[in-house]
This record gives C-alpha cells, sequence and structure tokens, in this order.
C-alpha cells in the first residue's frame, strides 16, 4: 500500500447487535483515518448484508484495557465469590408470588 | 420485484419514459462496473470493501429500472443490460472514461452522486408511481454513497499536496462530460407534459451545480467550470462512445455473449 500520509493505521473495534434487545457483541476491527470513514466501513464489514440492528464504532485508544492478573486471577481461593451452592430457585419463586408475577418462561432449574 | 401500479401510458409516452429509464440504469450499471474494478486494488482493505458494495448498490439499482423498462417494453431485464452493441448504451459521457487513479475515480464520483441525488430527489415527484417509489428507495442507499465520497473529498483536500492536485485536476478534467449527465432527453417534453419528469433537465443541472459549489467550497474547492454560464449539455452527450468503453463493453458481456439466449 503506498505512503499517501494518511494517518491510515488508526484501528477502531465494532460491537454489533444481531437482533434488538440482543447483547453489543465485538465483532471486530477496522482501520479507517477518522471517524466518519471508521463507520462508513464497520458498515461495510458488519452490516452490508442486513446482519446488524446496530454498531458501536469505538477508537481503540479510547478503550481502558485491564489484564493485570494481580487484580484478575488473585492467587487464593475465590471459590466462595461464585454463586454455586446457592440455589435461588425458591427464592425467586417467592418473590414472583409477592410480586404477582407469573413464573418466567421456560424453567427456573438451572438458576442457582 | 413488486411496484406500484403504474397508470397507463400511451404510446409516445411510453416511449419517452423508456429513453428516460435506459439512461437512469446504463448510468447506474456503466459506473458500478468501472468501480468493480478497484476490487482488490483499492487504497486500504477497508476501501475495497466498501468500494466493491458500493458499487454491487449501483448494479442492484440499474438492475431495478432495466427491470421497470422490461415491463415497459415487453422486454428481458438481462437482454437490456447484457445484449446490446456498445453504441445501443445511453450513459452520460462520464462514464465513458476507464477508472483511472484515485483521485480520479473519487472526482468522478463526486460529479456523479452530487448529480445522482438531484436526480433521484426530483424523480420521488414522478406522476408514474412506479419511478417515484424506485427513486424514493434509491435515495435512502445513495444518501450513504454521497457521504462517503463527500468523506474523500475532505481526506484528499486535507491531505493537500498530491492528493489534492490530483483531486483538483480530474475534477477539472471531467467537468465538462459531467454536465452530459442532464443532457436534455428527445422526449423530454412528453415527460415534463405528463408530470413523468417533475423538472426540467436543465432546472436539475442549475441546482446541481449550486449543491456541489457548496460540497466543494466547505473544502476549500470551486467548481470546475463558471457556474453562472455551464457548459451545455447536448444530446449527444449520452450516445457518443469511446475506445475505453468498448473495452468494458467486450469485459461485461463476456459471460453473456459465450452462451447467447442462456438461463443464469
Amino acid at each position: 500500500m503506498a505512503d499517501h500520509g494518511l494517518p491510515l493505521d488508526r484501528v477502531w473495534e465494532v460491537f454489533r447487535q444481531e437482533a434488538q434487545g440482543d447483547p453489543m457483541v465485538h465483532g471486530g476491527s477496522v482501520r479507517a483515518p477518522d471517524a466518519e470513514l471508521a463507520t462508513h466501513y464497520a458498515r461495510e464489514f458488519f452490516g452490508r448484508r442486513q446482519e446488524s440492528e446496530r454498531l458501536w464504532v469505538i477508537p481503540r485508544d479510547a478503550i481502558l484495557e485491564l489484564d493485570d492478573p494481580d487484580l484478575l486471577k488473585p492467587p487464593f481461593d475465590r471459590s466462595f465469590k461464585r454463586p454455586g451452592g446457592y440455589v435461588l430457585k425458591h427464592k425467586l419463586e417467592a418473590a414472583r408470588g409477592r410480586a404477582g408475577t407469573p413464573p418466567a418462561r421456560g424453567s427456573d432449574e438451572g438458576v442457582e | 420485484m413488486t411496484v406500484a401500479p403504474a397508470r397507463s401510458l400511451g404510446p409516445t409516452e411510453s416511449a419517452a419514459l423508456a429513453e428516460l429509464l435506459l439512461t437512469l440504469a446504463d448510468d447506474e450499471f456503466i459506473l458500478g462496473f468501472w468501480d468493480s474494478e478497484w476490487t482488490g486494488i483499492a487504497p486500504i482493505l477497508e476501501e475495497d470493501v466498501a468500494m466493491s458494495s458500493i458499487s454491487q448498490d449501483e448494479i442492484g439499482h440499474a438492475r431495478a429500472w432495466y427491470e421497470l423498462l422490461a415491463q415497459l417494453t415487453a422486454d428481458d431485464a438481462d437482454r437490456i443490460a447484457f445484449g446490446r452493441a456498445p453504441d445501443e448504451y445511453r450513459h452520460a459521457a462520464l462514464l465513458n472514461h476507464a477508472r483511472g487513479d484515485w483521485a480520479h475515480t473519487v472526482a468522478r464520483r463526486l460529479l456523479y452522486e452530487t448529480a445522482d441525488a438531484v436526480r433521484l430527489e426530483s424523480l420521488t415527484g414522478s406522476s408514474y408511481a412506479p419511478v417515484a417509489e424506485l427513486a424514493a428507495k434509491m435515495r435512502r442507499e445513495e444518501t450513504y454513497h454521497l457521504l462517503h465520497w463527500n468523506a474523500w473529498l475532505r481526506q484528499l483536500t486535507a491531505a493537500g499536496g498530491e492528493a489534492r492536485d490530483r483531486l483538483v485536476a480530474a475534477l477539472a478534467l471531467r467537468w465538462s462530460d459531467a454536465q452530459s449527465i442532464f443532457a436534455p432527453l428527445a422526449g423530454e417534453g412528453i415527460l415534463r407534459a405528463g408530470g413523468i419528469l417533475p423538472e426540467a433537465m436543465a432546472a436539475l443541472q442549475k441546482r446541481w451545480h449550486e449543491r456541489l459549489g457548496q460540497w466543494l467550497s466547505a473544502a476549500g474547492l470551486s467548481l470546475p467550470g463558471p457556474a453562472t454560464d455551464p457548459p451545455q449539455p447536448s444530446t449527444a452527450g449520452r450516445t457518443g462512445r469511446t475506445p475505453d468503453f468498448a473495452w468494458l463493453h467486450s469485459e461485461f458481456t463476456l459471460v453473456a455473449r459465450s452462451e447467447e439466449g442462456a438461463t443464469w
């Protein structure tokens, strides 16, 4: 690629929503010299086949990254912070009863 | 494709509409083919995908116009698109030229897309419902194209130096041929009388100069030619053909010619 003086190496991260109500999921990244072209390229890469309901385009340098193992993977046993063994099912049923809302669709069996 | 029920047309009105549809379809078709040639070699990967996609959009618009024309003339859209001799195409002279360098492509796109926007906007008021409906639908997509080429106008002018110089030179080079987008049609009087064409081509051309002038001036450029005394398009602007186009024609008819009458 020819060097024509444009800052082509600015990277933008693109998140996409596949259907209304779905979470925004990281789709990938594009390079573009400015915000407007970044949105155009995001649209072409992640929306030209009408596969996205919504896109978020974020300059990579605006993202705060946290990857310190001391913070994310501390060396002590933290299993007590996991919800396993704490059965929510009956508490949820009771709460729904108080609120007068019908049980959620599907089953609560897996909710712990 | 389904279109709104059309009012009935007399034979002269029908022939005039067929001429208009052919110009609209051929413009989109030929531009789409020229710019599809950037696939694989555009300045950056992202632009490669964008340019290919935009070119496909134009072929899609051409198809819609060809299908409408085929309904009107009891013809076949593929036959019209691929089955004519080079001198039977009616695209504007602006589209007679090879894609050139990137600045040339951006310049031609700017000239064409701004003109097409003015033309489509006007056609949404057509008395012939299928034309009004298609124009409205295409405008939604063309608005994005317009933004894209305006973004490139800003990139190339902001970069300055050779990028800006090449763009300015390409705009000047194609200014005269670009006027042919608004070349008067043989049946324009008939189309105007029936409201199929809501405004005269000359009026659209004038509005195009105003709009383009605003876009260019926002980027620190001015119209490549005098706005008060614009080059007059002639009907020949849509009939003259070049060796460049003869080459493109041989390319895009290659597959269709390989087995005439085949069903694809």
